[in-house]
């Protein structure tokens, strides 16, 4: 556990001027590639990433965090006014916000759904800050037996919670580990699957994959979607009356309990690595509704419904870092990237990270309380200048992203040669997600690889060829079990899905 | 269903190979340890196949786009190569402006200023960032 001075000289360190700029800046491009439908927050995280490798471990991680909250409420833009989610996180948003707008008040709609986020967020952020010290000091006393059992443990959640179907959730992770098997041997130090090009000695350089996954692979499929018809325009009414464009302290504290149950069901969620956001506000919103005095109105613009999907999804966001943290395992997609600014400055992370970047860590936390303070700044100010960006020409902004994506790489993964892993990937990814096989998983399941195959050598070490030794490590054991329980619970649970359709 | 059942003999197959042709090729052997260079690989490969046939025998439906968007994904992946073959040759600052050209130009962007900005002023804006502000180089 951090001693206080460490962990105010932390808190202390976000607010210097630098940082409090990346992380403001993080924020504006947060908001502003959300609003933009078919960029969204990871595929500007997965962009910027290889930008931070020249800054202040603290201003880059911040500036990744920024524009990860930031999207969360730009990704709400479009969802309300166009109907077209700008992430998938935001496609609950729509069921209420879109009939709002169309009553003449997307305004109003828009800073509902940026006062939920901010409240949402800052909440599953102070869980965050309280639980995640403790929990890394309980993660401390794990050894490889433990570890190896809770990594099968988030590989049963993962493959069978993300994705459509068990079967596919474990091809996922069998191609990701597999993609980091390729380089050196973490045991023996022979060379693996490399096939002659000695630039992958080391592996498959991370941000060429989560790039070209996440990002390349995402701009294909927008590209290959896009037809001659353009993003229909939106207009703002106007003169409209002062109550259609604004949320009013009544208004929000009437959505109290519909707020604190979105960031409880949120926080709850994100804790869980593999559930997501998505779910969260949906889970919320039903909730929502069920528990309306008047669930016919839910659907038809019911600021409740916002409220609901907002503080939801957002609350995610932090919770997720409790996993990412505490344990080294990736609860999402934008975790994964955090985790691979991480390691592009040279911090591994997990359970030590708090003893030996104690500072760093509870000056990111400073920063995401301040981007939550930064969303709500940007947003009030910026709401109706995102409005316009929805109708900016995607055309435009995909080709801009993919020069990004190219020099992003080659900034950070060995030159050309960087890229060309980049675009085999993207393509990769693009198959994958056409069959369904998700591509989330392969990522998260590369990262873990190496620690994967470390644990259980030091596991099978341990073990000397006696698995009755096994009932040393009781915690190893019985996570082991509930991993094995938790495949068998979701092979039968998809196994009913099939039959019933 | 059929797409899961072609995709569940692809992964059959590349198990398989894995196993039997790949994995002996490219991984070297060792005599000592208890979790051998080979061992996790190879294990992978069966879990592979062992889910190829899983997909086979209970395919779990299907997702899978038009043959026009998958025309259309091979032909931007096609420019995309292209323009990292020309990137090798004639380097950033010639190859980045066609290639931002050719992409808003198959992306039905007809209007010349949108051109003008994604494939000049968005690119001199990149290599200004990169090379004169950050001090790093470009292909």
């Amino acid at each position: 556990m951090p001693e206080l001075a460490i962990i105010l000289a932390g808190l202390g360190d976000a607010f210097t001027p630098a940082n409090l700029f990346f992380v403001f800046a993080g924020v504006f491009v947060g908001q502003f590639v959300g609003a933009v439908p078919g960029i969204g927050p990871i595929m500007a995280m997965a962009i910027a990433i290889p930008f931070t490798f020249g800054m202040d471990p603290l201003a880059g991680i911040g500036f990744l965090v920024g524009v990860n909250k930031g999207g969360l409420v730009g990704g709400a833009i479009p969802a309300v006014l166009l109907n077209t989610p700008g992430t998938p996180d935001a496609a609950a948003t729509a069921l209420d916000g879109h009939p709002l707008a169309q009553q003449g008040k997307p305004l109003k709609a828009t800073k509902m759904a940026l006062y939920s986020s901010v409240t949402g967020d800052t909440f599953s952020d102070i869980v965050l800050i309280t639980v995640s010290a403790p929990l890394a000091l309980l993660a401390l006393r794990m050894g490889p037996v433990e570890v190896f059992g809770l990594m099968l443990l988030a590989f049963a959640v993962i493959s069978g919670l993300m994705g459509p179907s068990l079967v596919k959730g474990i091809i996922a992770i069998a191609l990701g580990l597999l993609a980091a098997m390729v380089g050196t041997d973490p045991e023996h130090g022979t060379p693996r699957l490399y096939f002659g090009q000695f630039e992958l000695y080391d592996g498959i350089p991370l941000p060429a994959i989560a790039i070209g996954m996440l990002a390349i692979s995402e701009l294909l499929r927008r590209l290959s979607e896009s037809r001659r018809e353009g993003n229909p325009a939106v207009r703002l009414p106007r003169g409209q009356p002062r109550e259609d464009s604004m949320v009013s302290w009544h208004e929000y504290w009437a959505c109290r309990f519909t707020l604190a149950r979105g960031a409880v069901i949120g926080t709850l969620l994100g804790a869980l690595p593999g559930i997501g956001s998505t779910a969260a506000a949906f889970m919320s919103y039903a909730t929502t509704k069920q528990a309306a005095r008047d669930p016919s109105s839910f659907g038809k613009g019911n600021i409740h419904g916002i409220a609901a999907t907002e503080s939801a999804n957002s609350a995610v966001m932090g919770a997720n870092m409790i996993p990412l943290l505490t344990l080294g395992i990736p609860g999402s997609v934008g975790a994964a990237l955090i985790i691979s600014a991480f390691m592009i400055h040279g911090i591994q992370p997990g359970p030590f990270l708090f003893d030996t970047q104690g500072r760093l860590i509870y000056g990111l936390f400073g920063a995401m309380l301040l981007a939550n303070l930064g969303n709500l700044i940007i947003g009030q100010v910026g709401l109706r200048f995102w409005v316009r960006v929805v109708s900016a020409p995607e055309s435009f902004i995909f080709a801009s992203a993919l020069l990004m994506c190219f020099v992003g790489v080659y900034l950070t993964s060995g030159g050309l040669f960087g890229i060309g892993v980049m675009l085999a990937f993207a393509a990769l990814a693009y198959v994958m997600t056409t069959l369904g096989i998700s591509v989330v998983i392969f990522i998260i399941a590369f990262f873990l690889g190496p620690r994967l195959e470390v644990s259980l050598s030091q596991t099978l070490a341990l073990l000397n060829g006696d698995p009755t030794k096994l009932l040393n490590y009781p915690v190893g054991l019985v996570l082991a079990l509930i991993a094995l329980v938790t495949t068998v619970f979701l092979a039968r649970r998809n196994h009913d899905r099939a039959d019933q359709t | 269903m059929l797409t899961d059942r072609v995709t569940g003999g692809f992964f059959i197959l590349l198990g398989v190979v894995l196993y039997l042709w790949v994995i002996p090729w490219q991984v070297e052997t060792a005599d000592y340890g208890w979790l051998k260079p080979r061992t996790l690989p190879l294990a992978l490969a069966v879990v592979l196949g062992l889910c190829g046939v899983a997909l086979m025998v209970k395919p779990v439906g299907d997702a899978r786009p038009s043959t026009f968007n998958w025309l259309r994904a091979a032909l931007f992946a096609g420019v995309l190569a292209l323009g990292l073959w020309l990137m090798g040759v004639v380097g950033f600052v010639y190859a980045a402006s066609p290639l931002a050209f050719a992409v808003m130009w198959l992306a039905y962007e007809r209007r010349w200023l949108w051109l003008g900005l994604g494939s000049v002023v968005m690119p001199a804006v990149i290599w200004f960032v990169i090379t004169i502000v950050l001090e790093r180089t470009l292909p």
